[in-house]
């Protein structure tokens, strides 16, 4: 067994796409995620990771190379940060379109403007809707391990999608931690290698990408949506197999801590679900029974397993690392799905949200404190008194 | 929840960055091999690619598991050190220290001289000299480690040394033996345990 280094997310997460043996790796630098790259490069240079270093002119060079790798065949790893993963945009539909399983890796951070290097969730929430499957880790292990997961998930041939693995800029990006690097033997048994789909060759010719009518446009697009409903098996699959060998203990979709008998729950996703978990703790030493539920993949999203995980809570706290502005709770993106997800439920807890942690502030567990008392207030009035609450401010 | 430790390290941008880091990182590795938690970090927003600006490190100790990681600095720092001295002189290095505090400072001067630019010195209960500079002569230059790279040049090899020499004699908070099993230059480690220059204040 490998042991315990200190190391940052970053270095995780190219630690992570050095054990994958990617390939293809296309670069361009933005804070935070730049030192991912760094770290590549480093391998790469010194003979350790054998891959074909592009450096991209900008982000959306960087997709597009990287897109063409995973057509003809290779694993190919990218990744940006803040308005690196927006300016890429147009290419994340064509990338899930063409059933293309390359990844990108994401430190968030706050978009423009003003410049903010802090972490910030609305980067990578923007891409949502493009057909990638998308998650946050909360740990650099985590970042190393979702790399892994992430390769074996988007490459088996039920999915054939491209993946954001996504960290929190700084919180985890930068602040190193305890990480256990797998070894080459747990690696190969977990991951086995990129067999890509008719791709493009000289000796085999086929075209990519082409024109369609219009009436061929909803097929595709349902047979996009219906491979979405696949996924979750195929997530857990990974997930077990990934316990087992390395010995972990992930849920699949949704870490649930101290849920069982709770009252009131926090719902969060990323680094501040860390010190979520001291605030529970330490409000259940208070005789507040509250818990946390900690989402995995944002894409899939998991409907039915946030169901069966809160619908038994009094009132859930959604936790925002980003916003939308001017959408149905006047906050951020999680509030939206996680009511739907348990609105079909005959008895639904009451939902609310907080902004918190935006442009990089620290979560405090003082925070946490106040969203308690709110939650309680909300049990105690049998309603929510408000949609959203920004934090901190 | 277990007392947290903050020290912090003032160095430049680019030139001195590895430099600060490397103290940092050294730091936390010698408490860590005594059993301690630890962390170690770089400010985020102190910009490390820009020459010259001021850059700040920092080092978390604790007993325990230090459970609320997610701090952007040291607010409280114990122990603060300077690794090139014309920084006391812009710049309010004790913001924050509560009385009893202690400062090491890379420079061949005086204590009396530094002490003349550092106008709070009543927080302070020790203050040290350390030249770093004189012992190991030069400053690494490695633009390759920024951003939290791996540094290829090895870890206390130019004047972290001498510095976090200087730090295990006037704090005790990290040991001799334990620094001579990380850093590259340990003669350079000793000599700055040895040579620094320590006044206790009132």
């Amino acid at each position: 067994m490998a042991k315990e280094q200190m190391m940052t997310g970053c270095r995780a997460a190219a630690e992570g796409a050095k054990a994958a043996e990617v390939e293809v790796i296309c670069s361009y630098p933005i804070r935070p995620y730049t030192a991912i790259m760094m770290e590549l490069a480093k391998m790469v240079a010194n003979g350790e990771l054998n891959a074909e270093f592009v450096h991209g002119e900008g982000e959306h060079a960087q997709v597009s190379v990287v897109l063409g790798a995973s057509a003809s065949g290779a694993r190919a790893f990218t990744g940006s940060s803040g308005v690196g993963v927006t300016y890429a945009m147009e290419v994340y539909s064509p990338m899930a379109g063409g059933r293309y399983p390359a990844q990108m890796s994401i430190a968030d951070r706050t978009l423009d403007p003003p410049g903010d290097f802090g972490s910030e969730h609305t980067d990578a929430m923007s891409t949502r809707d493009q057909g990638w499957l998308l998650g946050w880790a909360c740990s650099p292990q985590e970042v190393y391990d979702n790399t892994l997961i992430n390769y074996r998930v988007g490459e088996d041939h039920r999915v054939m999608l491209p993946q954001m693995v996504c960290q929190d800029g700084y919180f985890i990006s930068h602040i190193p931690d305890k990480v256990t690097l797998g070894d080459k033997s747990q690696v190969k048994e977990f991951l086995p290698p990129y067999r890509p789909i008719g791709p493009l060759s000289l000796t085999h010719p086929v075209s990519h990408g082409p024109q369609i009518r219009p009436d061929q446009g909803a097929p595709m697009d349902a047979a996009r949506a219906k491979t979405f409903l696949a996924v979750p098996k195929v997530i857990e699959e990974a997930t077990a197999d990934f316990n087992r060998i390395f010995g972990r203990k992930y849920d699949p979709f949704v870490e649930q801590y101290k849920l069982a008998d709770a009252d009131i729950a926090f719902f969060i996703q990323g680094a501040h679900s860390n010190t979520c978990r001291t605030a529970v703790d330490s409000l259940r030493k208070k005789g507040v029974k509250a818990g946390m539920a900690r989402l995995r993949w944002v894409r899939p999203w998991p409907t039915h397993q946030l169901a069966n995980a809160l619908g038994h809570v009094k009132a859930v706290g959604v936790v925002e690392t980003s916003t939308s502005y001017g959408g149905a709770m006047r906050g951020g993106n999680l509030i939206h799905e996680l009511r739907a997800s348990l609105y079909d439920l005959d008895q639904r807890p009451l939902v609310t949200s907080f902004m918190a942690g935006l442009g990089g502030e620290t979560i405090w567990p003082a925070d946490f404190d106040h969203m308690a008392k709110v939650l309680t207030q909300a049990v105690q009035e049998k309603k929510v008194r408000n949609y959203v609450q920004w934090t901190g401010m | 929840m277990a007392k947290v430790h903050e020290i912090t390290v003032w160095a430049r941008g680019v030139i001195m960055d590895k430099e600060g880091r490397d103290v940092i990182n050294i730091f936390a590795k010698a408490a860590q091999m005594d059993g301690k938690h630890a962390q170690a970090f770089d400010n985020y927003e102190d910009l490390p690619d820009r020459v010259l600006v001021t850059v700040r490190k920092y080092v978390r100790l604790s007993d325990e598991e230090i459970e609320h990681k997610y701090v952007y600095t040291n607010d409280q720092p114990e122990v603060v050190v300077i690794a090139e001295a014309t920084i006391v002189k812009g710049i309010d290095v004790l913001l924050g220290m509560k009385k009893g505090g202690t400062l090491i400072i890379n420079t061949n001067r005086s204590i009396d001289s530094m002490l003349k630019f550092i106008p709070n010195a009543d927080l302070l209960s020790t203050i040290a000299t350390v030249d770093a500079d004189g012992i190991t002569g030069v400053r690494t230059v490695d633009f390759s480690g920024s951003e939290g790279g791996v540094d290829e040049s090895g870890i206390g090899k130019g004047i972290a040394a001498p510095i976090v020499g200087a730090i295990a004699k006037v704090t005790g908070m990290i040991k001799k033996e334990h620094l001579a099993k990380i850093v590259s230059d340990v003669s350079g480690m000793e000599r700055g345990y040895k040579e620094v220059k320590i006044k206790k204040l009132g």
